[in-house]
Order: structure tokens, then C-alpha cells, then sequence
């Protein structure tokens, strides 16, 4: 008895591909994919870099301070231009003040004399930025290559191959775009999570082309089992991602909500990007391409 | 119970000993011990960002070219070559150094730092007659700079009542400059460079008037710096109106050169008792100076009583270096006994992190407490999937057990916990449940598990899932685990050996549990 319709876990409503052309399902990621492209393009035009660029890459400075000064009177404490003020949720009167000078003892100065209380200092040059930027970029290439060569290896066939790769490089895309749109800084925690994302995404796509490649059984049956066994993977790391970004950033803990959240974006177009971009791929791969 | 059919379940169970092991038995007193950094209740350090304290990442200052053919052997010959660099270059004389050995010259200036670039030093070394182009030259120091850096890092930090803190050399991936990282608990960011940010260069340097065509001159003639030095003595007050002072004992070759300079220039005669620096700086009599990092300290006349020793060539080297006050006397202490630093830390063209204890502590918690609100989360939700406490209890207890390896194997190599450890702990219990629910649904699809083999042959279907998206963790973290990217390392290697872990032990474990119930 073969499925023919998959019976999602958490009641989630049944999905039928047979109702839909290739066309169509490919349509919805691709567009997705297209707007995230374009909207890394229009802010590398603004800002001359594809994603806002925390200190961790550009130099400057972060004090961690606890005072009863409101927001605007701390901007007047300082001379030197303030980049942003974060409220930490979890203790009253403390903010991060984020500075783009990289002059950090001048600031500690500043601070202690106007009595502020110092809980963290963070300073870094522009150069040590600059470095920082390179590597991380070669990481990132680097770690998306691997994943490729491996991904080849272990399939040795184009389509399927070429269907996890382009799930995985559209699941670096997008978060990439939301952090954009949502004004989130690249730092050395989101490019963690980036890299961790290029490992997370893969699993639900290499479980579904392992299913369908690699079992018997008929296209839609192979693919809905995957698909019950692959959406409780993801949903269950959603959950586990987004509970820890809110506690960590509710707690005031620096570094993990910018993993978390990162996670997250790219886990959601994990989710489409699999069952819409990398199925109908292998579909086409199953029903067409071998046929001919 | 068939110990050959649960294997899997034995090894786990030996792993989870081990960790007990490694976490709550202390074995013997390690360094970090006695600073108090180490929570009593289990053997794990933490780093700075979850015990607080200052870290300073900075390049050294200097250049080098390597391979420079004939440099002169003779140690005369060397001192004509360094003194020549010092001197074209504008820097001082133990701001270059030649190590013929190695063919190796070294100078301790950059163009932001000291006004020296490339093209200066490759063509001061040229008009010496060495074929050196800028391009031949390296920037950052060598090896044998970093290491002598290393330390006397260590023992100004240690000396200075930092207490635990810790240099060591960082050597990022891809050839660029290597890096000095200053760890320090419990001190702040201007404590630290109060201590590490100059070199700590102590000289003693005498200064007299000469009599040239009529007229009056003065000149200056160092007389021994750090290396002069046999022995250091803790600092003591001065009594009386006497200044506070350091109790040196000074080399044979230094003794020999003061009794010389001394006796030659008139300070053990019409010198006596006769600096008058405080009154008239520019016209000071026959001065002692204490210079540090150029910088004089404090001025001193030579004492009547050592005068009549010198004088009567018995001076055996027991001196004095004095100071203004008794805090600058300890810190002159400390810097003769850490020695100089051979060069600056360029702390403007590195990071600096300064975390209050309190704080740092409170991350320690909060972290924790985020890690157990994950795990509880990933319960939930796969309780409401399975709807089977028989499969999801002992999926959370597998999950849980895999970080429990982990902490046993941080505490093992004595791994200093950071936030970037705790997030690669809660991306391994990410990674981890997803392979807990690929082993449980390929083992609990539908068509009963009767016998062994069946199981052993879903569970290798599982498996290849299980490996392959492991091997493209490994593969997706493995550049930021070479790459220093400083914080990011600790979480590559965390989330590496995490997946090793689970994959090789404890996630099978799993499957070896889900066996045991399905088989029953």
C-alpha cells in the first residue's frame, strides 16, 4: 500500500504534490531566493558591503554600562558618535553602547567620569576587523565548497546533488537577507550560525534524497516519509532555536541570541526550500530526466 | 540482557563514568586551582567570558627580513652594525637586533609606531651593504621575539599580582601576523595595560658636566639596563629622608664599567652629594638617572660612602636603584625582575574584552539556565510527536547525556568553558535530536521488528543519514575551528567533537535502547 498523501506529525494539513506542476512548486522558493538576492544587492549598493558589518569586523568600541542616565543623556556623555544604545532586558538601568571609534581607553574614561559603572569593555581595531572579514569569508566559502564535494560524492549524480546544493545556498541567502531587513549585525555568532546552517539544512535534504535515491518503494511514498521524519527534525530544532534566543536574550546574554536567531530564519527556509525547491528537483530527476 | 546485542548501550554507559570522573574527581592541584577560578563543585574552568576579567589581543611591534647574508659574527663588529641601524633608523639601540646565527635583523618599530617602514629599514640595511629590498621584509617580529614576548608577559602578569592570568602567542591561519593573547581574571582592561602596555625598559644612566672650549657640557652615559643585572631585591622604604629603593646586585661586566665611569668622570670626586636635578634640570650636576621607557624616574647624587668604595676599587656591585616613592620602587622591582619586554604591543591594531566578574557569573547561570529551557523545549515537542513516553523520554535522556560526555570531555583536556562553548553544547543537542528522530522513525516505521537482523538493518539505513549529515558538519565547521577567529574556535571544536561523539556513541545508544523496547 503505497502513500499517497503525506500524513504530517503535529496535525499539520496534508500536502499533495500531485496537484501541482513543477513549475508551480519551483516557482515559490525561486521567488524567494530572487527577493533575498535582490535585497543583499540593493543593501551592497548602500552600504558597500552584502550585510551590515558588526564591530567584530569594522573596529570599534562596546561598553556594557550601568547607570540611571537616560538613553539621550548618555549620547550626550560621550563626544565621540554612538552607533547604538541596546536596553538589557534582564537589569534595569544597564545598555550596550556601541561606538564605531576604536579609541576604547578615551571611552573607559569617559564613562568612569561620568560615573557610568563598567561591566564590559570590548575594543577592536579596524585592521584586526579587516582581518577578521577575510577569514570569515573564506570560512564560509570554504565550508559551502566542502559541502558540495561531499554532497557530489556522496550522490554522484547532477540533479539530486544540484538540488541540495541550491536548497543549502538559498538557506544562506535568506537568513542573509533578514538580517538586512531586520537590521541585524554580521557578527562573529552569526557567521557561526551561517557555517552551522550550511551543516543543519543538509540534514532534511540529504534524508529526502536518501529516501527517494536510495530505497524502494514509489516517488510520492518515499518522499512522504522523508517528509514526516524531515519536518519533525526542523520543527523540533525551530522550537528548541527559538525558545533559546528568547531566554538568552531576555537573560542579557551576549552571542547566543544572534546564533539562535540566525538559526531560525534559515531553518524556516529550510523548510521550504526542501520540500518545495529540492523535491520538485528530484521529481523532475525520478520522472523526466532518466526517462529521456 | 545480552551484553554482545547491547554494545552500544555499554560503551554510552563507560563514556558517562568517564565524564563523572573527569568532572567531580579532582586529580591533584592544578595551577588554576589555587587562583579560585575553579567552581569547587565540579573540575571545569571556565574562561573569561563566564568567570570575567580582561583579554587583550595585540600584534608586537616590529619587522624583520630573514636570510641576510654575512652578518658579521664578532661581537664588536655587531655592536658597530646595530648602533649604525639604530642610528639611520632613529630608533634606540635595543630596538634592533642581529642574530648572525639565523641571519635574522629585527627592528622593533613600525611606520605607525616608532616612524619606520619597510622601504627605511631595507634601505638602512642596503648602505650597510647588505642586499635587502622592502620587499624582503616581514612585518611583525620572529619567532624567538614572540616567544622571549611570551615570557616576560607571563612573569610581569604573575609578579604584578594579577594572579593566573596568562600570555600566550596566537598564530592565525593564512600567514598573517602572529599575535600576542593576554588573558587576566579578576583585573581590569586598565589595570592590565597599566602593567603590560609599555616595556618596562629600566635603565641607570649618568649624567655630568664636562668642560669643552670654556664652556660647560653635559654628557650622558648609560650605565647598565636590566641585562647588567645578577639579582633583584624586594623593594624597600627609605629611611630617614632617603629615597625608597630597589637592592640590585649587578654583573661583574657592569660592575666593572660603573667603578670605570664613575672613577673617569668625577663622581666619585667633585661628584659627590651634587646632583641638583630637582632645583635646575638643565644644569643638574653629577646625576644618577633611573630611567624607565626613557623616561627618567629619579634622580640620585652619588652617597658619600659609595664614593670612598668605588674609589678605593672595592665596589662589588651591591647598588641601590631609587625612586620617587615606594609604589614606583615595587614597580621598578617588578619590571627588573619580568626584564623588558623586546618590544611594544601594538594594543591599538588589537581587541581588548574586559568582563566584571559579577557579570560573567551571572552569564554562567543564565547560560545554564537557557541550555535547560532548550532541552525542555526539545521534550515537548517531541513528546507531542510521538505521543510515546517509551520513545521520547529516552530521546531527551540521550540528548542530555551527550552534552553530560562533553562537559566530562571539557574538563578532561581542561578546556576553559566560554559563551562560544555553550552555544556549540546547544548546537550538538540540535544536531543530536535530529538524528534521535531519523533512528526512531526508521526503526518504528510500520512492518514489526522481529528479529536482530531487522533491527540492525534499519538501523544501518539510519545510519547513513546519520553519517553523512555529520561528515558535513564536521566539514561545514572544521574552517573555523583552524581559522582564529578567536571566539568562534571554541564553538567549532565543541560542535566537532559533539557530533563525533554523539554520532560514533551516544546516538546509537539510543538506537540500542529503542531496540531493547521494540524487541520486547
Amino acid at each position: 500500500m503505497a502513500e499517497t498523501r503525506a500524513r504530517l506529525p503535529f496535525s499539520l494539513p496534508e500536502v499533495d504534490y500531485e496537484r501541482y506542476s513543477n513549475r508551480q512548486l519551483v516557482a515559490v522558493p525561486l521567488a524567494v531566493l530572487g527577493l533575498a538576492l535582490a535585497v543583499i544587492t540593493a543593501f551592497y549598493m548602500l552600504s558597500g558591503s552584502p550585510v551590515g558589518l558588526g564591530i567584530a569586523f569594522t573596529g570599534g568600541t562596546e561598553l556594557q554600562v550601568l547607570t540611571s542616565d537616560s538613553p539621550a543623556e548618555i549620547r550626550s556623555t560621550f563626544p565621540a558618535e554612538i552607533s547604538s544604545i541596546q536596553p538589557i532586558s534582564s537589569q534595569a538601568d544597564t545598555y550596550i553602547v556601541t561606538f564605531q571609534s576604536t579609541n576604547t581607553g578615551a571611552l573607559e574614561q569617559q564613562a568612569r567620569g561620568a560615573g557610568y559603572v563598567i561591566e564590559s569593555v570590548q575594543g577592536r581595531s579596524a585592521s584586526f576587523g579587516a582581518g577578521s572579514q577575510t577569514q570569515a569569508l573564506t570560512g564560509i566559502g570554504v565550508a559551502f565548497l566542502g559541502m558540495s564535494l561531499l554532497v557530489f560524492l556522496l550522490f554522484r549524480s547532477f540533479v539530486p546533488s544540484v538540488a541540495v546544493v541550491a536548497s543549502a545556498f538559498s538557506d544562506i541567502v535568506i537568513p542573509v537577507a533578514l538580517m538586512n531587513l531586520f537590521g541585524i549585525k554580521l557578527s562573529l555568532g552569526t557567521v557561526a550560525a551561517l557555517l552551522m546552517l550550511i551543516g543543519y539544512s543538509v540534514d532534511s535534504d540529504l534524508l529526502l534524497n536518501n529516501h527517494v535515491l536510495r530505497r524502494r518503494g514509489g516517488f510520492y511514498e518515499s518522499t512522504y516519509k522523508a517528509m514526516r521524519t524531515g519536518v519533525t527534525m526542523t520543527l523540533t530544532s525551530i522550537t528548541a532555536m527559538s525558545v533559546m534566543t528568547l531566554t538568552a536574550f531576555l537573560l542579557g546574554i551576549p552571542l547566543l541570541p544572534s546564533i539562535g536567531v540566525v538559526l531560525v530564519f534559515g531553518l524556516i527556509a529550510d523548510l521550504m526550500n526542501t520540500y518545495m525547491l529540492n523535491v520538485t528537483l528530484l521529481r523532475y530527476y525520478k520522472f523526466e530526466a532518466i526517462g529521456r | 540482557m545480552n551484553l554482545r546485542d547491547n554494545w552500544r548501550l555499554v560503551l554510552l554507559t563507560l563514556l558517562l563514568v568517564l565524564s563523572s570522573v573527569a568532572l567531580f574527581v579532582p586529580l591533584g592541584s592544578t595551577a588554576t586551582a589555587e587562583t579560585g577560578l575553579v567552581d569547587t563543585s565540579t573540575t571545569l574552568d571556565f574562561g573569561l567570558e563566564l568567570s570575567g576579567g580582561t583579554r587583550i589581543r595585540a600584534p608586537v611591534v616590529g619587522m624583520h627580513v630573514e636570510n641576510v647574508e654575512g652578518l658579521p659574527t664578532e661581537s664588536a663588529d655587531r655592536r658597530t652594525l646595530q648602533t649604525g641601524l639604530a642610528s639611520t633608523l632613529n630608533v634606540s639601540l635595543p630596538d634592533v637586533r642581529i642574530d648572525p646565527a639565523s641571519g635574522v635583523v629585527e627592528v622593533y618599530a613600525e611606520a605607525d609606531d616608532g616612524d619606520v617602514t619597510a622601504a627605511a629599514f631595507a634601505g638602512a640595511l642596503r648602505e650597510d651593504g647588505y642586499q635587502v629590498t622592502a620587499g624582503d621584509v616581514q612585518q611583525g617580529v620572529t619567532d624567538e621575539t614572540l616567544e622571549q614576548m611570551e615570557r616576560t608577559l607571563d612573569d610581569k602578569i604573575n609578579r604584578g599580582g594579577l594572579a593566573g592570568g596568562d600570555a600566550s602567542i596566537a598564530r592565525p591561519a593564512g600567514g598573517s601576523e602572529p599575535f600576542m593573547l593576554v588573558e587576566v581574571p579578576n583585573a581590569n582592561r586598565a589595570e592590565v595595560l597599566d602593567l603590560i602596555g609599555s616595556r618596562g625598559q629600566v635603565q641607570l644612566v649618568a649624567q655630568f658636566p664636562t668642560q669643552t672650549n670654556g664652556s660647560t657640557v653635559y654628557q650622558e652615559i648609560p650605565l647598565f639596563d636590566q641585562s647588567g643585572i645578577q639579582s633583584v631585591r624586594s623593594a624597600e622604604q627609605g629611611r630617614g629622608e632617603s629615597p625608597p629603593y630597589v637592592p640590585i646586585q649587578l654583573q661583574p661586566d657592569a660592575t666593572r664599567t660603573f667603578t670605570e665611569v664613575m672613577n673617569q668622570n668625577g663622581f666619585t670626586g667633585e661628584g659627590v652629594q651634587s646632583c641638583r636635578y630637582g632645583r635646575n634640570p638643565d644644569d643638574s650636576g653629577y646625576c644618577l638617572y633611573t630611567v624607565r621607557d626613557d623616561e627618567v624616574v629619579f634622580a640620585a647624587s652619588m652617597s658619600r660612602g659609595l664614593a670612598g668604595i668605588i674609589r678605593n676599587g672595592e665596589f662589588q656591585g651591591d647598588f641601590q636603584i631609587t625612586a620617587s616613592n615606594y609604589s614606583e620602587a615595587q614597580r621598578l622591582q617588578l619590571d627588573l625582575q619580568a626584564g623588558a619586554l623586546p618590544s611594544n604591543l601594538d594594543i591599538g591594531d588589537g581587541t581588548s574584552l574586559f568582563l566584571e566578574p559579577s557579570l560573567a557569573q551571572e552569564f554562567k547561570l543564565f547560560s545554564l539556565l537557557t541550555g535547560i529551557v532548550a532541552v525542555l523545549a526539545v521534550s515537548v515537542t517531541v513528546f507531542l510527536r510521538y505521543r510515546e513516553p517509551g520513545v521520547a523520554a529516552p530521546m531527551v535522556l540521550t540528548a542530555a547525556a551527550e552534552v553530560f560526555v562533553l562537559l566530562g570531555f571539557a574538563a578532561a583536556i581542561g578546556l576553559a568553558l566560554d559563551l562560544s562553548h555553550i552555544a556549540g553544547f546547544i548546537a550538538v543537542i540540535g544536531t543530536g535530536v535530529d538524528d534521535l528522530i531519523i533512528i526512531a522513525d526508521e526503526i518504528l516505521q510500520e512492518g514489526e521488528v522481529r528479529t536482530g537482523r531487522v533491527f540492525e538493518s534499519r538501523f544501518r539505513k539510519a545510519f547513513w543519514v546519520i553519517g553523512a549529515a555529520a561528515v558535513t558538519t564536521i566539514i561545514a565547521l572544521s574552517p573555523l575551528a583552524v581559522l582564529s577567529l578567536g571566539d568562534l574556535q571554541g564553538f567549532a571544536i565543541v560542535t566537532i567533537v559533539g557530533v563525533v561523539i554523539g554520532v560514533l556513541v551516544t546516538r546509537p545508544a539510543y538506537g540500542n535502547i529503542l531496540r531493547n523496547i521494540v524487541l520486547e
